[in-house]
């Protein structure tokens, strides 16, 4: 009963310091957000007394959050949407049929993670200027699904191919085409895969500020994410501000996070192992 | 099957007509070559100062084109000339973009279109041209003038003991200053908070005076450049030793751009720091927190034969990018050094401005014992270097302060980064 306390102990230690060191940076936000410039600079570490609920408005319109919050959700949902679908086509594709080309399509799949972006983004955003799409949200569509899809096909595929063939077999013979298998079978089986990538997807497009600063250029078309970061101008000298704003901005993923957690556990192991 | 698919692809195919509508009804900055609009990029504005003068240069510009659209874009500052590169190279970058004068200027005049004739008639009007100035051309207007004044809190020289109306002025003088400082109070001598290794081109700028020789100054300058040279290998020296014997504050050694040390001198945690005169940590605002308090000194004599100067040059500007738009720009970069509106945000954002016929209208102590040093003023020391070695410099700086590297290594590398 002691050993089995005291191991208990070992472990809820630990387990406690690696919950405040992640819980902290949070903390550390919110209570400066909550401060005045002064306060921040006299007294940066203390509790705040100024309660400073106006850094979240200066945020709010500095960074014209009402307009960027908008197109990043059109963004985002749109990303996600196409990438679920293509991705959950593809991977279902590459783990269950047999075609010529199939090892090679996989691999270049495989070969295209491994190029970051930085590497072909001049003729990337010469491309996407070249067929107009600068400054739209298509043009960001197509930028975070070309980027992101890649990742989630390799993901999807590796869960599609821990379901047994015999299934997919079984509803061929049932009179299922291979749009029905994919529709009927496939598409509900993975739908623990699918959440996950929704949720790293919406995290990556979300949270994405290079792409986004590349193809929406235009102030009216930018992503809440570059409008926060544009905050901070050369010198970051108005921190509280510029926090209130990180806070605002990640409010909703904090949000969904708590909403579907469950989902999102069990989902970043789904495709971990086969059957 | 059509019961699956139908609605995914009906949904996605909306939110795509949706998406596209949405881009289509904006003009693409991209496509700023076409009539009637001036797409500029900038790093936004720090305060309400800043962008009420921001206002008032668009309301100049607007009386001389009331046609032209201007499209403003505020980048982010840390991924700045990363994304202005790239767009250029791309195809898709403004018709003008803010420049720092010096280094970040001078790298990218290549893709600027010289302003030179066409800014003659207010030459004489504004001071800070070299900075915007390469191989006999002009390149911009300086808006503002950036220089490292160093900043004391005359409180804590009165706690240590220290005259707070005359400070060091030789460096041994100030390296017993610093002493006393350690010894008597709780605050550090410098303020330099997280190490982001621009610590070092503050220090090389700011004392730089004392230690060069006038002609090793100019040399400097003019690119003749030999960090390995006695006085080159003592400023890297000096910024080890103060590192060593205590001068600065804890912090992290980020890499992150983070004005640490100004909240800290501000907030009365250190005696001194090479602040800045205009944009930012100058004068108006450490006034804010220190009031009277607040000193100004000139940089320390370190070897005989030195001759004393206020560190400053030309600030920011804006610079040409797209040639078809040469005559808006140039009236844009005319307008951003509008003697009005430059007066208004002297006093408004706290600015030293490069318009010599405006006089500086504060109480302000040190502001005015800045603009008087301004006459024997000379250009920083760090912007003339290169890109690459104002990086290197920075990376050196960074383990120098934490004993990485000798000074030895530190100054062969330097002088290897410049062929």
């Amino acid at each position: 009963m002691r050993a089995e306390r005291i191991s208990r102990w070992v472990i809820a230690i630990p387990m406690a310091l690696l919950a405040i060191a992640t819980i902290y940076p949070m903390v550390y936000a919110v209570n400066i957000a909550l401060k005045d410039r002064r306060e921040y600079v006299l007294d940066r570490l203390g509790v705040t007394t100024t309660f400073n609920i106006q850094n979240f408005v200066d945020a709010w319109t500095q960074a014209n959050m009402g307009r960027y919050y908008l197109n990043s959700i059109i963004v985002t949902v749109a990303s996600v949407a196409i990438i679920l679908l293509l991705a959950s086509m593809a991977g279902y594709a590459i783990a269950h049929l047999t075609f010529r080309g199939n090892r090679v399509m996989f691999l270049v799949i495989l070969g295209t993670m491994m190029i970051p972006f930085q590497v072909i983004m001049v003729p990337f955003i010469k491309l996407m200027s070249d067929i107009g799409t600068i400054n739209t949200y298509a043009g960001l569509i197509i930028a975070y699904v070309s980027q992101f899809l890649p990742f989630t096909v390799f993901f999807m595929a590796s869960f599609y191919s821990g379901i047994p063939k015999e299934i997919t077999e079984a509803a061929r013979v049932d009179g299922n085409n291979l749009w029905g298998v994919w529709g009927r079978i496939m598409l509900p089986l993975g739908k623990p895969a699918l959440l996950s990538m929704g949720i790293l997807n919406a995290l990556f497009c979300w949270n994405d500020i290079l792409i986004a600063l590349l193809v929406m250029q235009s102030p009216d078309q930018r992503t809440v994410m570059v409008g926060v970061s544009a905050l901070r101008g050369q010198y970051p000298d108005n921190v509280p501000t510029y926090l209130a704003g990180v806070l605002l901005v990640v409010l909703p993923l904090v949000v969904v996070y708590l909403i579907f957690q469950r989902q999102i556990t069990a989902g970043v192991t789904a495709g971990a192992t086969k059957g | 099957m059509k019961r699956f698919v139908a609605p995914v692809a009906i949904g996605v195919g909306a939110v795509l007509a949706l998406s596209a509508c949405g881009g289509a009804a904006t003009t693409p900055s991209g496509e700023s070559a076409e009539d009637g609009t001036l797409v500029i990029w900038n790093w936004g504005n720090s305060d309400d100062a800043a962008a009420a003068y921001q206002d008032e240069v668009l309301a100049v510009f607007a009386e001389q084109h009331p046609d032209v659209e201007v499209e403003i874009v505020s980048q982010p500052f840390d991924q700045y000339y990363t994304l202005l590169g790239s767009a250029i190279e791309a195809g898709t970058g403004p018709d003008l973009a803010l420049f720092n004068g010096g280094t970040q200027l001078k790298s990218r005049t290549d893709q600027l279109t010289p302003v030179t004739d066409e800014l003659a008639d207010i030459h004489d009007q504004l001071a800070g041209w070299p900075a915007f100035e390469d191989g006999g051309e002009t390149y911009s207007a300086p808006m503002f003038l950036q220089g490292f004044p160093i900043y004391y809190n005359k409180a804590i020289f009165a706690e240590a003991g220290l005259d707070p109306e005359n400070p060091p002025t030789t460096w041994d003088e100030l390296a017993d200053a610093c002493d006393t400082i350690a010894s008597e109070t709780d605050v550090s001598c410098f303020a330099l908070g997280n190490k982001e290794g621009l610590g070092i081109e503050f220090f090389l700028s700011g004392f730089g005076s004392g230690i060069f020789t006038p002609e090793e100054y100019d040399a400097w300058i003019d690119g003749e450049r030999d960090w390995e040279s006695e006085h080159a290998t003592q400023v890297l020296q000096l910024w080890a030793d103060t590192a060593e014997d205590g001068w600065y504050n804890d912090g992290a050694n980020s890499t992150a751009m983070f004005n640490d040390s100004f909240d800290l001198f501000s907030g009365g945690q250190a005696a001194m720091v090479i602040g800045l005169s205009s944009g930012i940590a100058h004068w108006k605002q450490f006034d804010d927190f220190l009031g009277d308090d607040l000193g100004f000194m000139m940089p320390v004599t370190v070897n005989d034969g030195t001759t004393l100067a206020l560190p400053i040059e030309g600030g920011i500007g804006y610079g040409v990018l797209n040639e078809d738009k040469l005559d808006l720009g140039v009236d844009w970069i005319k307008a951003t050094v509008d003697r009005d509106a430059l007066a208004n945000y002297s006093i408004a954002g706290g600015q030293i401005v490069s318009d010599t016929t405006i006089e500086l209208d504060t109480d302000i102590q040190s502001a005015q014992d800045i603009v008087a040093e301004l006459p024997g003023s000379k250009p920083l020391l760090h912007t003339s270097l290169g890109g690459d070695t104002l990086d290197l410099l920075h990376r050196v700086g960074q383990q120098l302060l934490i004993g990485e590297i000798t000074v030895e290594d530190a100054a062969s590398q330097l002088a290897a980064s410049e062929g």
